[in-house]
């Protein structure tokens, strides 16, 4: 359903609620937006709940680092061994740390949705016919969202490679040896791969300025108009929620 | 099929390189020329050359995409409809040239497939709607399956990727289409789809076209212009008479001729050749079969002497079982199961050919193979082979050729300097041993890294996928005969290959894949000759078959 929508309301509503992640200092906000974020990609979206717990992995790790600075390092002049041997881990920083914590979680989760039920091709086509965004910038920046996926498989090929040359099968897992060999000639693949679409783009008519036609660009529909005012009006009405119940 | 061209082009000049010279950077001699060639207007012009003679450099040149964007300094000029090319830069004559690019990849922009096949038309500003039914018509006549519109490039096979870049091309509907290797990783029967559309001769269209793949497209070609080895214009000429009369000194040049060519100067040297010289092995057969019964046994003994290198190869008696798989179900990284229950054994001193069309699996399979892809089902069994990539690329790490080797042989437990000379020596690349591998030409790539893999006798398994891509005669040779020689010293050899005289040249045993799975396997000459298991698995018979055929049917009447 979130697929089908156009991208750039949908941009739209997603910033609104991580700008409302980032204002709103309040776990149980926090966790409704966690909530509503995982309801849509597992429930709406049919996505795997091992790859939404996964995606959350990333930003968990983040947001840890604010817990932990809140919770252990909340007095400047008393090191962190003895604040945690206290055991007496001051309720209002530990709610802190917590909302940090969940902060995180929220606005990866939030970026997580976008990404997932957006299209990089449509994305940039409505950049380009909405938002006049010039057509090179546009493609490059295609180039680079599509480079992403791409690097992952070209890590694989470089890893088969490196195995082939060492003479024996390449790991199961990447040990952090490896990943740091691999992270030159992947830089390398990148700034080739980014040479080679420059120049087809160019071979094929990019033209800095000329007007171009841009084909099956996403149309705003009704259904944009719906989601944006149902997705700002939820907001709205767990914001102030959220500010009623705290007092 | 004649040497005569079927169709006199007018003698207008659609595109012109005039004395044009190119040196890039650093580079001791220029890549190519000076040369001067027209290009008249419906004409059918293939560009021959050895690998590193300036072919791709050249048709790089005619809409200055070098040196607006490759840098080198150009002397002479390249003009189209009698515009400089230097008048424009070189998105401004995407109207008037169509490229395709020896590397797919360089021809396509990383978009999902309809939005690649769309892009040129989208940047000249076309109605929507004329966009739309061009695109439409392009995967049509290419045969690019509708369920691959949404697909992004990225995700296709080598093969896919340019089948894709041939109907942007095609798409684009400009008056000259360039295109350099268009055939290089196709399966034979879409490589025949495919050339007889670039080469339409309803389209009024002006092609170039650079390939070694020659006795599918050579009927179609109006006049042929070769580079020699310098990068400078050594024959031009309409193909047959200019094969019958120049085809040794090009083969000696490394330069692919139609096996027709070479069969034909094989029955002239015995005045048994037909008048026109014949560009199509069918031709020849047909020119054989209204012979007297004694020059067609003279013919037959000919021809069976001319096709031996390549095809009479004595069976060898294959070892132990190297590699085994066991019901295995192979997927490439990140994608779905392609093949499933395979059992395949490699041995010493057996060349197994793994044949199939376009994204069927074959370098899936040959990466199990070698133990560098993990199998999703099965086992497999033996110690961990080596494989010369598709893209030759991602075998280099070093900043010159002769480092690549060395790194090699040092891996390998050797650090002879003079092993590494002489690999290079053998592989056609001593004068580019200080190169930075990634400039050199596709063919260089190509056999540098099969240089790297067969310098040292490391590797019990070697699987070569797709080899002969962008060699020429004399690369192609040299691989055919490293592979017996590796084969003689007992390691297991496989060949993905899509060129079946390839296959039926150097390979003991065939495997062909189709639908998920084998379906047949056996010796080449058995298996290739048979155009209904062919054309299941989506191939075409070999060019030598129809020759094949009838030496058959001439040694049966003898017997």
């Amino acid at each position: 359903m979130l697929s089908a929508l156009h991208p750039l309301p949908k941009l739209a509503v997603c910033l609104a609620w991580i700008v409302a992640a980032i204002a709103v200092f309040d776990p149980a906000f926090q966790l409704a937006i966690i909530g509503l974020a995982v309801f849509l990609l597992v429930a709406v979206e049919r996505r795997s709940l091992l790859l939404v717990v996964g995606l959350m992995v990333p930003f968990a790790l983040f947001g840890f680092g604010f817990l932990t600075t809140a919770v252990l390092f909340r007095q400047p002049d008393a090191d962190a061994l003895r604040v945690a041997g206290t055991a007496a881990v001051a309720a209002p920083a530990l709610t802190a740390g917590l909302t940090l914590f969940f902060r995180a979680i929220a606005c990866g989760m939030v970026s997580a949705v976008f990404v997932l039920t957006t299209d990089p091709g449509d994305l940039v086509k409505a950049l380009m016919a909405q938002l006049r965004l010039p057509p090179r910038i546009g493609f490059a920046l295609l180039s680079a969202l599509a480079l992403v996926p791409d690097l992952g498989r070209e890590v694989q090929q470089i890893r088969m490679a490196r195995a082939l040359r060492r003479g024996r099968a390449p790991g199961r897992l990447m040990s952090p040896v490896e990943l740091f060999a691999i992270l030159i000639p992947l830089l390398a693949y990148a700034i080739r791969r980014a040479g080679r679409s420059a120049l087809a783009m160019e071979a094929r008519g990019l033209a800095p300025a000329a007007p171009r036609t841009i084909l099956d660009a996403p149309v705003i529909r009704r259904r944009d108009g719906v989601f944006a005012l149902g997705g700002s009006g939820l907001l709205v009405a767990i914001v102030l929620g959220t500010i009623d119940a705290s007092g | 099929m004649t040497g005569v061209p079927q169709r006199r082009p007018a003698e207008v000049v659609s595109a012109r390189w005039d004395g044009v010279q190119i040196r890039y950077p650093f580079a001791a001699a220029a890549a190519v020329g000076p040369v001067s060639l027209d290009l008249y207007r419906g004409e059918r012009l293939l560009l021959l050359g050895p690998s590193g003679s300036g072919k791709s450099t050249l048709l790089q040149a005619l809409t200055g995409v070098i040196p607006a964007s490759i840098d080198a300094t150009v002397s002479g000029g390249a003009s189209v409809g009698g515009r400089p090319a230097r008048s424009r830069p070189p998105w401004g004559w995407v109207g008037e040239v169509a490229q395709l690019f020896q590397d797919a990849e360089q021809t396509l922009c990383g978009f999902r497939v309809a939005d690649e096949i769309a892009f040129s038309l989208e940047n000249r500003g076309l109605p929507a709607e004329t966009i739309r039914d061009r695109v439409a018509r392009a995967m049509r006549r290419a045969g690019v399956p509708a369920a691959w519109a949404r697909r992004r490039t990225a995700t296709l096979s080598g093969g896919e990727k340019q089948i894709v870049a041939v109907a942007a091309v095609l798409a684009q509907d400009a008056p000259i289409l360039v295109a350099d290797e268009p055939t290089a990783h196709l399966a034979p029967a879409v490589a025949a789809r495919l050339t007889d559309l670039l080469l339409d001769r309803s389209e009024d269209r002006t092609v170039l076209v650079v390939d070694h793949r020659l006795d599918g497209l050579i009927g179609a070609i109006d006049r042929v212009a070769v580079l020699g080895e310098a990068g400078r214009l050594i024959a031009t000429g309409p193909p047959g008479p200019l094969f019958r009369a120049e085809g040794d000194r090009l083969e000696g040049q490394g330069i692919w001729t139609p096996l027709a060519s070479r069969l034909d100067r094989a029955l002239s040297a015995a005045g048994l050749a037909p008048e026109e010289p014949p560009l199509t092995v069918s031709g020849l057969v047909d020119h054989l079969a209204v012979m007297g019964p004694p020059r067609r046994r003279a013919a037959a003994w000919h021809l069976s002497r001319a096709l031996a290198p390549p095809v009479s190869q004595p069976p060898l008696r294959p070892g132990e079982v190297c590699v085994r798989l066991d019901g295995v179900a192979c997927a490439p990284p990140f994608g779905p199961v392609v093949l499933r229950d395979i059992d395949l054994a490699a041995r010493r001193g057996e060349v197994l050919g793994l044949l199939g069309p376009n994204g069927v699996g074959k370098s899936t399979l040959g990466l199990c193979l070698a133990g560098l892809l993990r199998p999703k089902a099965g086992r497999r069994h033996g110690p961990v082979g080596a494989v010369a990539f598709q893209n030759p690329e991602h075998h280099f790490s070093q900043d010159s050729a002769r480092a690549e080797l060395t790194d090699h042989l040092r891996r390998a437990g050797s650090a002879s300097i003079e092993a590494a000379v002489q690999a290079l020596d053998r592989w056609g690349l001593a004068g580019a041993a200080d190169q930075h591998p990634f400039t050199l030409s596709q063919g260089q790539k190509r056999r540098l890294a099969l240089a790297c893999l067969t310098v040292s006798d490391r590797w019990p398994l070697l699987v070569l996928d797709e080899p002969t891509a962008g060699l020429d005669a004399r690369g192609a040779a040299a691989m055919a005969c490293t592979v017996r020689r590796l084969a003689h010293a007992g390691r297991a050899v496989a060949i993905i290959t899509h060129e079946l005289d390839v296959a039926l040249a150097v390979c003991d045993r065939v495997v062909i894949l189709a639908d998920g799975g084998v379906l047949a396997q056996g010796r080449p000459a058995d298996l290739l000759v048979r155009a209904d298991l062919l054309a299941q698995a989506g191939l075409a018979p070999p060019a030598a078959a129809p020759v094949l055929c009838w030496l058959q049917r001439q040694e049966a009447q003898r017997c």
